[in-house]
């Protein structure tokens, strides 16, 4: 467990002091601490050889494999649950945490022909939709597993959901569908927020609220005004309007009560200077957990990347020129030792994080990962290939509700919306099915 | 059974109410009331006198739609001559219309929220904004080399396009930066999604528009390279020396008139400058609350509700609204407003001149965005997925067919408008645009000369002649039949209430829930059938029979098309396809050209059909018996011209109903 003074440790130039202070944490009926949930999105795959297990030797696809969308190899087709022991060079960053998480292998989803291969990867991995089930749209894109926890999990606190994107582009490259994993439904987005300070004012600023108020007085004053011009039927219809403006004022009434508690947090607002990729992920997470401690919402979502987005980033540290890495994934003959070095730096953000989670004790002396499903995963189970099977996932936190250090391997054909039945049903969503789920993956409960 | 000759007065002209009243208990009860059979829910025995049918309009009309389209009686019943059922027609046309006389007005719309494609033009429009505010995969052609140009009456031979919906990263487009859309506004059911009914509040969406308005007005792209009115509205001009209050006013007077489409009351000015004077006061830079209000305003019910004040006097600018929004999708411009000021919009001459110059402006493209795609309810190619086993020609790379064969009857469209065709090209067309990949995917009614060249992101369209008068226009298309179509077998059924809806504007009832579907597959020992003989032995039921009737001739007249809008003679059983038919009883057809003939025989029906489908479009509700006048009125004038398409559009802008309103006021 980190000290305080480890955990007030500051950031480049982003002068950061993470508060000390027990969880707000929402409180549940039954247990005394509230259940939470984030994801930690990985875009473009990762390089096999570097993270699974036994596939060391695995051929390396050469160049891009972009409708080959299987694996080039053969992995275990069948059950079995090991000790997690030795782990893979690229999830070595993981080794002190190896009785906090599972790895779970064979899990799988299913492309939908008709779209760009990158544009389902991360837009449907959290609904993970069967292929044509979703009509007037190509992207088999369904409410995601976020909100559907939300719906239970998220009633009390201001933010049903919060979601994190580290694109740190300036440029609209791409579509939202390769910079969003959150989605209220087909066509509606969860927008995510890429800049620290927007995600700061909105967790903390109360300005933000003022100026809500603003707007919503000023604009029930004109309705109050309008609805004079109406005729009688028109006047019914409108009282939708009055409806809806109110029920957002009780939401932002919520909100308000708590920043009276939120006051005692001191982290300041990050600066508008450029931020080191290492850092400014770091930054964001930050933002996460003391938004998940703080009971400012139970549910969160964080990509570590977009998906695709050919534009170079500088990995400060990792190479000396900004490097691209999708470009680089559909180049793996040559470049596979550069791609190792991005997976393992995304897998130390993820590490990081869970460090961070660890060392924040709960008004009943767990921990904040003991009381959240902290999951890494990626929509392809390769940059090249573009296979929709064998994802790489990595599910950890759950504390005593969850069986961990293991690697699982599931049978053929599992589909991922397993895993994630599992998850809402573990954080109290009554559901049958999930998806195309055939099931649990009982390996990781207790 | 009383011949229904007997009961008639030949040599009447038209029948009078009480005529027409007599030969329905005569004739029709039988099956709709007598001894408690109600047969489609129409108990005639109900109708006690004149009156009481006079008094429903909506019977009056279903009763003429069921004669007219040869529908009723049925087959197995003794038929109407042409004589007896042109005279029956014109004795309930002639109660249809004191009906409607007597009811005071049109239907009027009630008031509705702007729908997702409205809200982005008119947030567009507003700011003069370069690039689009958040991608819209409904509008589904991308225009890629500047090809629409309806100023100049003509489109290019050669067209670049993309397929937003469906092509590869079609969606990435100059757009601003943290700005999300609210869901899509579906189309009603036969209709669109301009309908009121369908376009409500709740608070999610509420909080929708009120993030949709700060985050417009807040993104980093929000400046000066994007906005138009940059300068001139959110730019303190440091020459200009008077009081801020006052310069805060005049923009936003100026602003306000815009964004709620008309005069604006002071008080209202004064609200909205009383925020920008707290801002200001609080030490908000002048920009930053230039920016506040605006998210503002464009959240208040003025901007995003449209509707038709009922104390207004009408001078004009619910007009321009409706015309805006009907032909541009969006606001009125400052020359529309000045002239909703000026009561030019309230002469004949003037509502010309604004109806021709709208038609030249390119804003024009929303509408060629909005209404051709929902008319031929072209959302339903995107779910399309023929079985991959039996057509897997359709698929290529990660992608399918669908993707160029949309673009297909939009093109056509848009050429029938720009260049102001008649409307039964789109029944029978003399040319199309094909890209190399859709004439390889149509086999042998494409061009073989043409190579597949598999284009995923701009696809090349030429436009060429139509000589096989097999294809061409709007119904034997690949994107057309291939969505009429299931996974592995066409679908004449699923054609036929197409064809009823979209051409004829005639929908059939939907088919009773208790009556199971035929499988994909034949059951055994129907293998050897055709696709209408395991049919007809599906549906033995005599109350389906009247429906069938009607649009089964229509589905199966394009059965030479399969799955995937390709050309076959014979079944896979080695069975010739079996399409011929009659036609609303009267017209015989062995081919499908045959079968166009007819259509374009008929053309009245299709024209009437269209021009109810615009209508609606515009009125934003579905049409009522009063409308139908209207409709007979239209097609009359458009007549005229040739059925061309602007006259067909002028004449709905100068129908009663698009009107009525503001012709009210009139008076």
């Amino acid at each position: 467990m980190t000290t305080r003074r480890g955990f007030l440790r500051g950031l480049g130039g982003a002068a950061l002091a993470l508060p000390w202070m027990e969880s707000h944490g929402a409180k549940t009926l039954t247990s005394g601490v509230a259940k939470r949930m984030a994801h930690f999105y990985v875009p473009i795959g990762v390089v096999r050889r570097g993270f699974f297990p036994g596939e060391e030797d695995a051929t390396i696809p050469k160049g891009n494999l972009g409708t080959l969308r299987r694996s080039l190899d053969k992995q275990d087709p069948n059950f079995n649950v090991r000790s997690l022991d030795q782990l893979t060079p690229t999830m070595t960053p993981l080794s002190g945490l190896k009785n906090k998480i599972n790895l779970i292998t064979g899990m799988d989803r299913t492309f939908q022909q008709g779209t760009d291969v990158h544009a389902q990867c991360a837009s449907c991995y959290l609904s993970s939709a069967p292929p044509y089930t979703i009509k007037g749209t190509a992207w088999p894109l369904d409410r995601t597993l976020d909100h559907l926890v939300a719906d239970v999990a998220g009633r009390e606190t201001p933010f049903s959901t919060l979601e994190f994107s580290c694109n740190s582009h300036k440029d609209n490259k791409e579509s939202i569908y390769f910079d969003n994993i959150s989605w209220y439904g087909t066509g509606h987005l969860a927008p995510s927020v890429r800049d620290p300070r927007k995600m700061y004012r909105r967790l903390f600023s109360t300005k933000e609220i003022e100026r809500y108020r603003d707007v919503t007085d000023l604009v029930l004053e004109d309705a109050r005004s309008m609805k004079k011009d109406l005729g009688y039927a028109d006047g019914q219809k409108f009282s939708e309007y009055f409806d809806s403006i109110r029920s957002i004022e009780t939401q932002m009434d919520r909100l308000e009560s708590m920043k009276g508690e939120l006051a005692k947090v001191s982290f300041d607002e990050p600066a508008e200077a450029y931020l080191p990729r290492g850092e400014y992920i770091r930054l964001m997470g930050d933002l996460m957990v003391v938004a998940l401690q703080s009971g400012l919402t139970n549910v969160a979502t964080f990509m570590v990347g977009p998906e695709r987005w050919d534009t170079p980033y500088l990995f400060d540290g990792l190479f000396d020129k900004p490097m691209s890495h999708h470009g680089m994934s559909h180049n793996q003959t040559k470049m596979i030792e550069q791609l190792l070095k991005v997976d393992r730096f995304h897998m130390e953000q993820y590490a990081y994080l869970l460090e961070k989670m660890e060392g924040v004790m709960e008004a009943d002396g767990s921990t904040l990962l003991d009381n959240t499903l902290f999951t890494y995963g990626s929509g392809l189970g390769d940059g090249s290939t573009h296979q929709y099977n064998d994802l790489p996932i990595i599910m950890a936190g759950g504390g005593n509700q969850v069986k961990t250090g293991q690697h699982i391997n599931m049978p053929e054909g599992t589909p991922l919306a397993n895993l994630w039945l599992t998850q809402a049903r573990m954080m109290g969503v009554k559901m049958k099915r999930f998806a195309d789920s055939s099931g649990e993956i009982e390996a990781v409960k207790v | 059974m009383q011949l229904l000759g007997l009961t008639f007065l030949i040599f009447l002209s038209t029948l009078n109410g009480a005529e027409v009243l007599e030969i329905l208990h005569d004739n029709c009860a039988q099956c709709h009331g007598k001894g408690g059979k109600v047969k489609g829910k129409v108990n005639l025995l109900e109708i006690a006198d004149l009156d009481h049918l006079k008094g429903d309009p909506e019977l009056l009309q279903e009763i003429i739609d069921v004669i007219d389209f040869e529908e009723m009686p049925p087959e197995d019943e003794p038929p109407l001559e042409m004589g007896e059922r042109k005279q029956l027609l014109a004795g309930l046309e002639a109660l249809r219309f004191e009906a409607v006389s007597e009811q005071k007005a049109f239907m009027p719309t009630p008031i509705r929220r702007m729908n997702r494609f409205q809200y982005h033009n008119a947030v567009q429009d507003l700011f003069g904004l370069k690039g689009t505010v958040y991608s819209l995969p409904e509008r589904m052609i991308r225009d890629h080399g500047g090809y629409f140009k309806p100023a100049s009456g003509k489109m290019d031979h050669l067209v670049k396009v993309g397929s937003r919906p469906l092509g590869k990263s079609q969606l990435i487009e100059p757009r601003l930066a943290g700005v999300a859309a609210f869901p899509q506004d579906l189309r009603a059911e036969h209709g669109f999604d301009t309908q009121a009914d369908h376009l409500s509040m709740s608070p999610l969406l509420m909080e929708s528009f009120l993030k949709l308005g700060q985050s417009i007005t807040g993104s980093q792209d929000f400046g000066p390279r994007r906005v138009g009115i940059w300068k001139e509205f959110f730019i303190l001009d440091s020459r200009d020396k008077r009081e801020m209050k006052v310069v805060v006013r005049e923009r936003l007077q100026k602003f306000l008139r815009r964004a709620f489409r008309g005069r604006v009351k002071s008080e209202v000015v004064e609200r909205y400058a009383g925020f920008v004077d707290v801002q200001l006061a609080r030490g908000v830079e002048f920009s930053e609350a230039m920016k506040l209000v605006a998210a503002a305003i464009i959240s208040s019910p003025r901007f995003l509700y449209l509707y038709d004040d009922s104390g207004s006097d009408g001078d004009g600018f619910e007009l321009a609204s409706r015309l805006s929004f009907f032909l541009w999708g969006s606001l009125p411009d400052e020359e529309l407003l000045k002239a909703a000021e000026s009561g030019e919009l309230l002469k004949e001459e003037g509502v010309q001149k604004q109806f021709g110059r709208m038609l030249k402006d390119p804003k024009l493209k929303r509408f060629c965005d909005s209404f051709p795609a929902q008319w031929l309810q072209l959302d339903r190619i995107i779910s399309s997925v023929p079985d991959p086993e039996k057509f897997p020609e359709f698929y290529f790379l990660a992608y399918r067919d669908s993707m160029h064969m949309m673009m297909e009857p939009l093109l056509l469209f848009e050429t029938v408008l720009i260049e102001n065709l008649p409307v039964t090209e789109f029944i029978d067309s003399s040319f199309t645009y094909r890209s190399g990949h859709l004439e390889e995917s149509y086999g042998q009614l494409g061009n073989p000369a043409q190579k597949r060249r598999g284009q995923v992101v701009v696809l090349d369209f030429h436009r060429v002649p139509v000589e096989d008068r097999r294809i061409g226009g709007v119904i034997t298309n690949a994107a057309v039949m291939t969505m009429t179509s299931g996974p592995e077998r066409t679908q004449p059924i699923t054609r036929g209430a197409w064809l009823a809806g979209v051409i004829f504007n005639n929908p059939p009832e939907p088919p009773p829930a208790d009556v199971p579907t035929l499988g994909e597959k034949p059951k055994e020992g129907e293998e050897h059938l055709t696709l209408r003989e395991r049919l007809s032995m599906h549906r033995e039921r005599s109350d389906c029979r009247g429906c069938h009737e009607q649009i089964d001739p229509l589905g199966f007249a394009l059965e030479n098309f399969n799955a995937i809008g390709k050309w076959r003679e014979k079944y896979e059983n080695g069975r010739k396809v079996d399409m011929e038919g009659v036609l609303f009883r009267k017209h015989k057809f062995t081919n499908v050209i045959e079968f166009k003939d007819i259509l374009l025989l008929e053309k009245e029906r299709f024209v009437r059909g269209l021009a109810g489908h615009l209508l609606a479009f515009s009125l934003g509700r579905q049409l009522s018996p009063a409308d139908q006048i209207a409709l007979d009125e239209i097609v009359e004038k458009s007549a005229t011209e040739g059925y061309r398409m602007k006259s067909l559009l002028r004449e709905v802008v100068f129908s009663k109903p698009f009107r009525a309103k503001a012709s009210q006021a009139n008076k």
